[in-house]
């Protein structure tokens, strides 16, 4: 067992044939919020029902606050839960479902009745008490269910993409409403997702899994800003792929299409001269040059301007290589004429290399 | 001036929508009362018959002489308390089963589907001496003293409530989040009996009440079973009573009936109330 509160030691899941995930190994810290994101299939669930208890590892071992709970039952392991379709007790009040974990422990009535005050005061319902689920928004339910897992004081809560069947606005007020829940009571969390923004805006650690392995576990800020892969960087946020000759590993000059680009990729001084790699450029990287900089200041063509709201993209070519370029909108944006000649730059920083191009991959 | 029209394409919608709709109507009025008159003349033939047990009036006089029979109403509360051990017995069989097949083995719902149809393929007479064969000799006895006997008949009327109960709890499982109440439930701290009783149940009640109800509506007027069973039930008194008297047996077949429609009629109501727990 390692340092973390919530330890996860090399676990393995499979159903059948079928290798949900691969060798897990991740440390969650007290009072810490981590996300599990990746897209559908790629075993974020299966490994928080693993933690729940709803799944056994095939091997592995789970680790809660010292405590070996690998193969323990799911009603011995003061975990809390929150579900994407909610599961309120519809035969229940909302008082009575807030109130269900504790009365199956034993706990007195006016224990009961103080926690369930205390937890619909933390979500902002009190009037519902008396409310049925089928009575209640969909917002409203998914905030019952919050109450309802943290009543019992769990050791760890887990949310199992508990926003994905609310509308975009109550979505991202209420993920904020749990983020500031979750610091005010100081537990720990994990939330799984397969939307990038919502991991970002509330974790405080993210753990990118894709076909049940983790490719990256990092803060929001060195996942969108250093992934450490292709399927990271093409699954956080959008990116321009292009692919790229090494020119001088040692400076970090590569060539796209005659255009040299340079780059402050780490690993460069490992690759050799004529080197084909790929190299990916996030679209709000890129600006046009206003003023002359020591990195990338390159000439390109307007193809395409797109509004998309707070956001402008444009599409430029660069050599026969097509990029987006994202820009905030303003109502006073200068924006140049489609076919026009233009210069952008991009940072060093900038211009990732994250893996060998085809023609010379193996 | 003020000319007021109807929108050129409202008004020819309207008028293109009326003569169809008319049309619909009337046939489904039509189906409607040929439905009705096949099923109420018999019922409306028996019970006027039933009123005639005295000679030159109408009257109750089949249905008082039918309530002062001695053995009316033991036969009538034997197969009461029959229907209820069946039921409850059908219950306690159907619904941890329904529930783990969705949970945990819903590749087996096929196979649990065809065993609980079973009663509709088999006939009474068929099953009845396959049941005689199996328990009236050792180990399996039976039917060796009158209430051993009942205690396999209230059995086979379990069973023969499988195709309507299962059905009943099935859909009541299907229409709520099964995994997810339970996985609630537990992550909470309850165990199976709480889960079972304070979640399941609860949320099936109008699935179990109508299979219940179902189940009795079958069991109150059984005869082929019973009957081979010497059991002194509903069914055979009924036999036994057309075959000695005149009235009494229309008077009969309506209280029987009345008793199912009552049944039914609580299916609905209780169905109708089913969002105000």
């Amino acid at each position: 067992m390692n340092g973390g509160f919530l330890n996860l030691e090399r676990v393995r899941k499979e159903f059948g044939s079928v290798l949900a995930v691969d060798t897990f190994n991740l440390e969650v810290g007290a009072g810490e919020f981590v996300s599990f994101l990746g897209p559908s299939g790629c075993g974020k669930t299966t490994t928080l029902r693993m933690v729940a208890g709803f799944e056994q590892p095939s091997s592995g071992t789970i680790w809660l606050a010292g405590k070996d709970v690998t193969f323990a039952k799911p009603n011995e392991r003061n975990i809390g839960m929150v579900f994407q379709s909610y599961a309120l007790f519809p035969n229940m009040t909302v008082g009575q479902n807030v109130g269900f974990g504790l009365k199956v422990r034993g706990r007195p009535k006016d224990e009961i009745d103080r926690r369930v005050q205390e937890m619909l005061e933390l979500i902002q319902l009190r009037d519902l008490e008396k409310r049925y689920p089928y009575q209640l928004s969909g917002g409203q339910q998914q905030r019952v269910a919050l109450a309802r897992a943290l009543a019992i004081r769990p050791q760890v809560l887990l949310l199992d993409e508990p926003l994905s069947a609310l509308d975009a606005k109550i979505r991202i007020a209420l993920r904020a409403e749990i983020r500031a829940i979750q610091k005010e009571l100081g537990i720990t969390a994990i939330y799984v997702t397969h939307d990038q923004e919502e991991a970002l805006s509330i974790s405080d650690r993210i753990v990118v899994m894709n076909v049940g392995e983790i490719e990256q576990v990092g803060t929001p800020f060195e996942i969108y800003n250093f992934p450490k892969t292709q399927f990271v960087a093409n699954f956080v946020g959008s990116l321009n792929n292009a692919e790229a000759e090494v020119i001088d590993p040692a400076n970090g000059i590569l060539a796209m299409d005659g255009v040299h680009l340079k780059t402050a990729d780490a690993h460069m001084s490992n690759r050799s001269k004529h080197d084909k790699v790929k190299i990916s450029i996030r679209p709000e990287r890129f600006s046009f040059a206003a003023e002359p900089m020591k990195d990338n200041v390159v000439d390109c063509i307007i193809e395409n301007i797109t509004f998309l709201g707070s956001v402008v993209r444009i599409q430029i070519s660069i050599g026969d290589t097509k990029f987006n370029m994202d820009t905030f909108n303003n109502p006073y944006l200068d924006l140049p004429a489609i076919g026009a000649k233009e210069q952008v730059m991009c940072s060093r920083e900038a211009v990732l290399v994250l893996g060998d191009a085809p023609e010379s991959a193996g | 001036m003020t000319i007021t029209t109807t929108p050129a394409p409202l008004a020819a919608k309207a008028a293109a929508a009326g003569t169809p709709a008319r049309k619909n109507r009337f046939w489904s009025w039509l189906i409607y009362v040929a439905g009705a008159v096949y099923f109420l003349t018999p019922l409306a033939a028996t019970f006027y018959w039933s009123l005639r047990a005295e000679k030159g009036k109408l009257g109750f006089e089949a249905y008082r002489r039918l309530f002062a029979e001695t053995d009316f109403l033991p036969a009538f509360s034997e197969s009461l308390v029959n229907a209820v051990a069946a039921i409850l017995l059908s219950l306690l069989l159907i619904v941890p089963t329904a529930y783990w097949v969705t949970l945990r083995l819903p590749k087996l719902r096929p196979v649990v589907e065809f065993i609980t149809l079973l009663p509709f393929v088999i006939p009474a007479v068929v099953l009845v001496f396959g049941l005689l064969r199996l328990y009236s000799r050792p180990p399996l006895l039976l039917t060796a003293t009158y209430d051993s006997s009942r205690v396999l008949l209230v059995c086979v009327y379990a069973a023969l409530s499988f195709p309507y109960m299962f059905r009943a709890v099935d859909n009541g499982l299907r229409a709520m989040d099964v995994r997810a109440l339970t996985e609630a439930a537990q992550s909470l701290g309850a165990g199976w009996p709480t889960i079972l009783l304070q979640v399941i149940f609860p949320n099936l009640r109008v699935a179990l009440l109508s299979g219940a109800l179902l189940t009795f509506a079958i069991v109150i007027g059984e005869l082929t079973i019973a009957l081979f069973m010497a059991q002194h039930t509903l069914g055979p008194y009924m036999a036994d009573l057309t075959r000695s008297k005149v009235y009494e047996p229309s008077a009969m077949a309506l209280v029987a009936f009345a008793l199912t429609w009552a049944a039914m009629g609580m299916i609905a109501y209780i169905s109708r109330e089913r969002r105000q727990p």
